[in-house]
This record gives C-alpha cells, sequence and structure tokens, in this order.
C-alpha cells in the first residue's frame, strides 16, 4: 500500500485506517518524502510519538501546525483538492462497486456493513482511491453487489491474497502476492479473474521497507485489523 | 438567564420523547457519554440521530432501545474494538432504521439548516445507490445547467457536544479537532454543552478565537468532568481499552446495558450543580 503513494500527492487518511495510517507514514520515510498526509484527526503531516489503532483519535495529528476539521476536510475533496484516499469495504463487485452498507432488505438486512463514510462523494472526487480489506473470500469480492455504497475513481484494490485494478470497467489482478497460488485466489473470488493465468506475482518488501516498518510501528498497529471481527 | 449551568438529569429531560438530536463527536472521540448514558438511564424513546460518524453513542442508545432513526454516513467503533454490535443487532432485527448517507451528506444537510436554507448541493455520489434509497434529488444548476444532487435541511431539535472547557453562559472550548460539533452547534435549534472544566468567562474572553460555540446557541451547561469516558477528550484523556471491552462484554447479555447503567450512574452524576 505504501509504494501506491507519488511522492509530491495530498493524501487523505480516514477513519477506521490503521493499515493507510501505517503505508503512508512508511511511504512519507521513504520513497514519498514529498506527500502530505492528511489525517482525520484534524492534521496535516503529523509527528505523533506513537502510532494507534483508532485513526480518529486527535493525538495521532500531533505535531500538526493547524487543525483541520471533518467539514474542511470534505470541502477539500469537494473543490477536488485531495490526490490519493484511501478505502475500506465491506463487498466489491467485479466491476468495481462498492458495498458498504447491508446485504438483504433494506429495512430489516441480513448483514449490516458500518456505512460507506464519505466514499460516496470521494469515490468520483478524489484523483486516485485505493481500496483495501484485511480479509478475501467470495462473499466479499462477488459478481455484483446487492446495494451500490460508492463507485468512481479505483486505482487499486489490495487484499491479503492480491492486488488488483480496474481495467475498461473491470477488476483484473494486478500481482499475486508470494505464496498465493492461483487457485487459492480464484476460489476465494466470487468472479471469474480474466487474466488469472499470466498476471505478475507482487514484488516481496525490501529489507529496508521491513526494517523502516519496524521503526515506525513498534506496537504492530498493522496487524490490528488482521484480528477484527467485523 | 446567564446562569445555564444544571445537572445531568435536568440536562438530559430537556430532550423530548421523538426528538431528533445530533451528538458531538466521532465514534469513541470526544462523545458525550455520561449524557447518552443519562438519556437512555431516563428511558428516552423514539429518537432520532443526525450524525456523520457516530460510535459508542449509537451502540449505546439501540441496545437501550432509545432510537428508532439513525442518518449517518458510518457507525464504528474504531480499531481495535470494530463494528458496533448492539448497532448492527437492533438494524438486523429491524428495531433501528438506517437512513443511508454520505458522512458528507448529513453535514450538508446541516449546513443547509446552520444557513437558513432548505437544501444543499453536495458535489460527488454519481454511481451511488444512495441518493435513490435516501430521497435526495438531483437539479440542475440553474447558471451552468450543470446536474447536481441536493440534499434537504435537517434541523436537530437538540445537539449535545462534549467540550473542554466552558463557561457558565455556554462558550465552549474544543481541543483537538471540533469534528463536525462547530456545525452542529450552529444547525440544531439549542445546545446542551457537557465540559470537562467550568471556568470564570474572562477565561474565555482572553482569548476569543478558541471559543468554538459561543454561548448565544446554548440552553444549558454541564459540569462532567470525565464526562466522554470510555471514550477520548482530547487532551485530558485517550480512550479507556479496557472499558471498552467491558463495555462489550456486559452488553452481550440480554438487557447488560441496564445493569451497566445502573453502574455508571455514581460516576455519570458526579458533576456538581451550581444553583441559577
Amino acid at each position: 500500500m505504501a509504494r501506491l503513494i507519488r511522492d509530491g500527492e495530498l493524501v487523505f487518511v480516514g477513519v477506521n485506517s490503521p493499515l493507510p495510517l501505517v503505508a503512508a507514514t512508511l511511504a512519507r520515510r521513504l520513497h514519498a518524502p514529498n506527500s502530505t498526509l492528511l489525517s482525520i484527526g484534524g492534521g496535516f503531516n503529523p509527528t505523533p510519538a506513537r502510532l494507534g489503532p483508532a485513526t480518529s483519535s486527535a493525538k495521532l495529528s500531533a505535531g500538526s501546525a493547524s487543525v483541520f476539521d471533518n467539514v474542511d476536510f470534505y470541502g477539500l475533496v469537494a473543490r477536488r483538492g485531495v490526490d490519493l484516499t484511501f478505502l475500506g469495504l465491506g463487498q466489491l463487485d467485479e466491476r468495481g462497486r462498492v458495498n458498504s452498507s447491508f446485504i438483504g432488505e433494506r429495512h430489516r438486512p441480513e448483514v449490516r456493513f458500518p456505512g460507506g463514510g464519505g466514499a460516496a462523494t470521494i469515490l468520483p472526487l478524489a484523483r486516485r482511491v485505493v481500496l483495501w480489506r484485511a480479509a478475501h473470500s467470495p462473499r466479499i469480492f462477488v459478481k455484483r453487489v446487492p446495494f451500490v455504497t460508492s463507485a468512481g475513481n479505483i486505482d487499486r484494490v489490495v487484499t491479503p491474497l492480491c492486488v488488483f485494478r480496474l481495467d475498461a470497467g473491470r477488476l483484473v489482478l494486478d500481482g499475486l502476492h508470494p505464496g498465493v497460488s492461483r487457485e487459492e485466489l480464484a476460489e476465494n473470488t466470487g468472479f471469474a479473474i480474466a487474466n488469472l493465468p499470466e498476471a505478475p506475482v507482487t514484488q516481496p518488501p525490501t529489507q529496508e521497507e521491513l526494517t523502516e516498518l519496524r521503526r515506525i510501528d513498534p506496537d504492530e498497529v498493522r496487524r490490528v485489523e488482521f484480528s477484527r471481527r467485523d | 438567564m446567564s446562569n445555564k449551568q444544571v445537572s445531568l438529569e435536568e440536562a438530559a429531560r430537556l430532550v423530548q420523547d421523538g426528538q431528533v438530536i445530533s451528538i458531538g463527536g466521532t465514534l469513541c472521540q470526544r462523545v458525550p457519554a455520561a449524557f447518552v448514558r443519562e438519556l437512555a438511564r431516563q428511558g428516552r424513546r423514539d429518537l432520532e440521530l443526525v450524525k456523520s460518524s457516530p460510535g459508542y453513542d449509537i451502540d449505546l442508545l439501540a441496545a437501550a432501545r432509545c432510537v428508532r432513526r439513525v442518518r449517518s454516513g458510518i457507525v464504528s467503533l474504531e480499531q481495535p474494538f470494530g463494528m458496533a454490535p448492539n448497532f448492527r443487532r437492533a438494524v438486523e432485527e429491524g428495531r433501528l432504521e438506517v437512513i443511508e448517507n454520505a458522512c458528507p451528506t448529513v453535514m450538508a444537510s446541516l449546513q443547509a439548516a446552520s444557513f437558513g436554507v432548505p437544501f444543499q448541493p453536495v458535489a460527488g455520489l454519481e454511481g451511488s445507490d444512495i441518493p435513490a434509497a435516501s430521497g435526495f434529488a438531483k437539479l440542475a444548476d440553474p447558471f451552468t445547467g450543470k446536474e447536481v444532487y441536493v440534499v434537504p435541511a435537517i434541523q436537530p431539535d437538540w445537539a449535545i457536544i462534549h467540550a473542554s472547557e466552558a463557561d457558565s453562559r455556554g462558550n465552549a472550548r474544543i481541543y483537538g479537532s471540533p469534528v463536525w460539533d462547530r456545525l452542529m452547534s450552529r444547525a440544531a435549534k439549542r445546545c446542551i454543552i457537557t465540559a470537562e472544566r467550568i471556568l470564570p468567562t474572562d477565561h474565555f474572553a482572553s482569548q476569543p478565537e478558541l471559543t468554538v460555540i459561543p454561548e448565544l446557541f446554548v440552553e444549558a451547561v454541564v459540569l462532567a468532568p470525565g464526562g466522554a469516558w470510555p471514550t477520548s477528550s482530547h487532551p485530558d484523556y485517550d480512550v479507556d481499552e479496557a472499558a471498552m471491552w467491558d463495555y462489550l462484554a456486559r452488553l452481550r447479555a440480554a438487557d447488560g446495558v441496564f445493569g451497566y447503567l445502573e453502574e455508571t450512574k455514581g460516576r455519570d452524576r458526579s458533576g456538581v450543580r451550581v444553583a441559577a
């Protein structure tokens, strides 16, 4: 996820986003020192003593020279001032439509998700959006979502098994993570992946990336999403 | 009356069954939690919550069956706790209606109320099912002809906000991000402030630019030290993770919320009442 951040970009890290927080912090230490991290906790380029799991915490904005509240942020999104945003998802379909709302009947749903946050306006308005989810199953990656919470400028989708990208309106495989077989990915995905046989394998993290990752995240905030019960 | 300071119980009695409320803070950050628990203790019913990002507040109100409808963009307790389980159960059982919004569409409805206009244009939303599901409209911009989504004004009866400091007239400072609270205070008919500390008006007059909420909008002020617990109140205290896990464990039992409300009563009502 850190590698997807380009130097000089304004990168927004929203609520409920431990992995993007760690990724953006890492990118600023490595290949993207001139990127700007805007935290939903209310600040720019914060320098907190420690990272933490609740990304809306005001503590994580320590070191910011200004306070930028939620109303300011959504104004900035609307005037197209955000280059890259990371957004979570409940379900994603093969045409890149996100459902973070519910499955089933609206007034008595089978499954209630948290909601899309600002995704319905951010996805069409940010220059690039990277979606992520710390789980990968056929119930999450589906042929067609029952409700479209948001749709728009998806650049990449990062999961524990692979990275997707949107190509001519369809999700295709951008990279298969090392150690994951193509059969395993196919079994855990609810739609057929057109370029499954020929897609490349994701480059594993370098020693430099791993060392810096451990330095900026000694409390392993990057792991918290993998144990959650959502 | 310039002294608006009342007890927590008195302030909570201002909110009537069936009213529309906005609650300050976000997820598990600076939620006026003591006030929310007092509303539940008093058995308030059929409330509608208007808030882009509820968390502990909606979860507790859903468990105690105080709320019938919520207009929200995201509901979560954030990490490490994850989704709000009592909210989720109430929705899945059909007891709580969600009017699906994006965070900025709730914001825009409150902005319209704060500006005194009937609706507010919102950028984005293309490709989303939210406008159709939640009754938003699309209009042609009268100046350019370009189409834009609009959302209706929503004026809550009350905005309930936890502040770092307030005076007894209702001037309030919030340290850290005010999140949505500045807007809520201007959009609602009236505000109720709970505050970590009550300080003299001179304190606020010495640096008026730090006052987020002016007394004009405020009906009642409550001294509530620790009033956001177990959520955070920056910079005084962070989220109490052990207390959040305890909350979640207690509410897994049927009607566990009522024991929880009884146990937290002494702590919540510890703020002193100053006679008007």
